[in-house]
């Protein structure tokens, strides 16, 4: 009596018992993932949005209080928000900008055939393998003023006056231009092996054809690499752009000034005053901006086609 | 007769660029050389300064008059040798760590999201993806007041399990930390490997036998291996720059890790860029001969999406 009716039942739900087995294997296997993910970044996360609607402070032991969007209000109304904000933006814009453009002809480079290409692949790894805190450190010895190497050499080429010794970071303005200076030099290479695989991947016959047409070095360049090349450039950049956004460790050691990026910000009102519904609402504004970058890195991977998604 | 060849092949060297090339050798070689210049300038620059004394270094000179070993023998000797090695031990000792129960847990995971069909796999993958980009300020508060209370294992509503002391200033809190971004990382890239190993061996493998797991374990694991590869070697280079976590999480020398010992080399006190650079060197060491040997899984996990900031 029961058989006819479970069978179509089944059918509904579109589950075989091998299927089943599956999913349940499939949970299995996922339970460790899951479980360390849950406490280690949903819970805290859930519990950082919690915190932002609350006055909680650790210096004054106090109990947390409700607030509602209190603190929110509070931050967009602190000009110190909005300067690191601009900071950040500034920051992540030129330095994005100085690597895809390096990135790209350092990409073309590497992409051409000749003696000793894999030593030059190579060496372009050393800045980004180093330690980010070292090449920190590294730039700032080399803006020193009198005896670090910039000014040095501006003197030894007769770019600068023997007289002239410039202070290369006196002012806010001026750390974010040399600190994402360092952050080029750094991550320059990500972006040029990224473009380099990109660039693999482009049919030779396509400038086989290019040149039996004619076109030199800019035609070849605007009518087949720069099209070509333009989805995995906007994927390589949105990965930048998510990682230049939470600049802190350089920073730290050019300054100690906070105002310079947003996460600097928020660390210090975390773990220097102690004001932990504040920095959640600040790590909220920067989890929400850079959610909205994740959603269009994903409808292009998926557009690309070239991910498991 | 042969000079007028001559001169058509130097012309050639200007204007035209070999088959299937892009730029003309004077130019791809013109820019191969501001590359290395601007690549390994810096990086020399740091070489040279750790064997500088400090007078060469003070009055402008980028070689050293007298190269001198000393910077070395004062970072690895009397207590800044000590506080250093500590340093290095604990950075060691977090990011093997880390790697080991990354791929584990990640492995077992990564082939649940890549071979099994189950319910929500893809929005799974979403939020794994998310995580993995989102930064470490989006949950750092939640985390350090975890830490500081010690981390909760009991079940829910018995009493059964195990509250661990307070993790604060151990290499299990940042263990625990750094988990966050190295496991859906982890998962997700792995997911991808798995998912291009071809299907026609494991199901050959199946038929004999073996069971799912036995087909992973003997077939599927040892194929992926590459990709297995190249994702530990990301885990273990981002652990080693972590810098984040690693600030908020120790205070005490016996603690600390690479990045946060070498950050105090300046500011303090006063700057002493002999040892300040070669501690940047020694530090640095590990992950730039791990790039440079493993570089061809490091560009095959670039390419398939890795991202390493």
């Amino acid at each position: 009596m029961a058989e006819p009716n479970a069978a179509p039942k089944r059918k509904r739900a579109k589950f075989t018992p091998a299927m089943r087995h599956d999913a349940l294997l499939a949970y299995v296997l996922l339970v460790p993932t899951l479980y360390i993910l849950f406490r280690i970044f949903i819970v805290p996360i859930f519990q950082s949005s919690v915190w932002s609607l609350y006055k909680y402070n650790l210096m004054d032991g106090s109990d947390p209080k409700p607030v509602g969007f209190g603190n929110y209000v509070d931050i967009f109304k602190l000009q110190d928000f909005w300067t690191s904000m601009g900071n950040t933006v500034y920051f992540t814009v030129f330095s994005v900008a100085a690597e895809l453009a390096i990135g790209f002809f350092a990409a073309l480079l590497l992409n051409h055939a000749f003696k000793g290409r894999l030593l030059f692949r190579g060496m372009i790894m050393i800045p980004w393998a180093m330690l980010t805190l070292v090449s920190g450190l590294l730039w700032n010895w080399i803006y020193q003023p009198g005896y670090g190497a910039l000014t040095v050499v501006l003197h030894n080429l007769h770019l600068l006056p023997d007289t002239s010794n410039p202070l290369w970071l006196s002012s806010s303005t001026k750390v974010v231009t040399f600190s994402a200076i360092a952050d080029i030099w750094k991550m320059t290479p990500f972006m040029t092996l990224l473009l380099l695989a990109g660039l693999q991947s482009i049919p030779h016959s396509l400038y086989e054809a290019a040149v039996i047409d004619g076109a030199g070095f800019w035609k070849k360049l605007r009518h087949i690499t720069v099209p070509q090349l333009l989805p995995t450039a906007i994927v390589a950049v949105i990965l930048r752009i998510i990682g230049a956004y939470r600049v802190y460790d350089i920073l730290t050691v050019f300054t100690g000034d906070a105002k310079t990026s947003t996460s600097y910000l928020t660390y210090n009102y975390a773990f220097r005053y102690f004001y932990l519904g504040k920095a959640s609402a600040m790590a909220w504004v920067s989890t929400l901006l850079i959610l909205i970058l994740v959603i269009v890195y994903m409808v292009l991977l998926r557009r690309n086609q070239d991910s498991h998604l | 007769m042969e000079s007028t060849n001559r001169g058509a092949g130097i012309r050639r060297w200007f204007t035209r660029p070999r088959e299937s090339d892009l730029m003309p050798p004077f130019y791809l070689w013109l820019g191969i050389v501001l590359l290395t210049l601007f690549t390994l300038g810096p990086f020399i620059y740091l070489l040279t300064s750790s064997l500088s004394l400090t007078r060469d270094l003070l009055s402008g000179h980028l070689l050293p008059h007298s190269p001198t070993w000393l910077n070395y023998r004062h970072l690895l000797g009397g207590t800044v040798g000590s506080d250093f090695f500590h340093a290095l031990r604990n950075s060691f000792t977090v990011s093997a760590a880390t790697t080991v129960l990354t791929i584990v847990v990640g492995t077992l995971g990564g082939y649940a999201l890549a071979r099994l069909k189950f319910p929500l796999r893809v929005t799974l993958l979403f939020i794994i993806l998310a995580m993995q980009l989102l930064p470490s300020i989006s949950i750092i508060v939640p985390l350090y007041v975890m830490m500081r209370d010690g981390i909760d294992f009991s079940i829910p509503f018995t009493g059964i399990g195990w509250h661990t002391p307070p993790l604060l200033d151990t290499n299990a809190a940042l263990i625990a930390a750094n988990l966050s971004f190295s496991l859906p990382y982890a998962a997700w890239l792995l997911s991808g490997y798995l998912q291009g190993v071809s299907r026609e061996l494991e199901e050959a493998a199946y038929i004999d036998g073996c069971g799912k797991l036995g087909t992973m374990a003997r077939i599927l694991v040892p194929l992926a291996m590459p990709g297995i590869a190249a994702t530990a070697i990301f885990t273990f280079l981002n652990c080693w720059d972590e810098f984040i976590y690693a600030n908020a999480f120790t205070q005490t020398a016996a603690s600390k890790t690479l990045p946060i010992v070498v950050r105090e080399f300046i500011g303090k006190h006063s700057i002493d860029w002999g040892l300040m650079t070669a501690g940047g060197v020694v530090a640095s060491l590990p992950p730039v001969i791990i790039s440079l040997v493993l570089y061809r899984y490091i560009v095959s996990g670039l390419s398939a999406g890795g991202v390493k900031e």
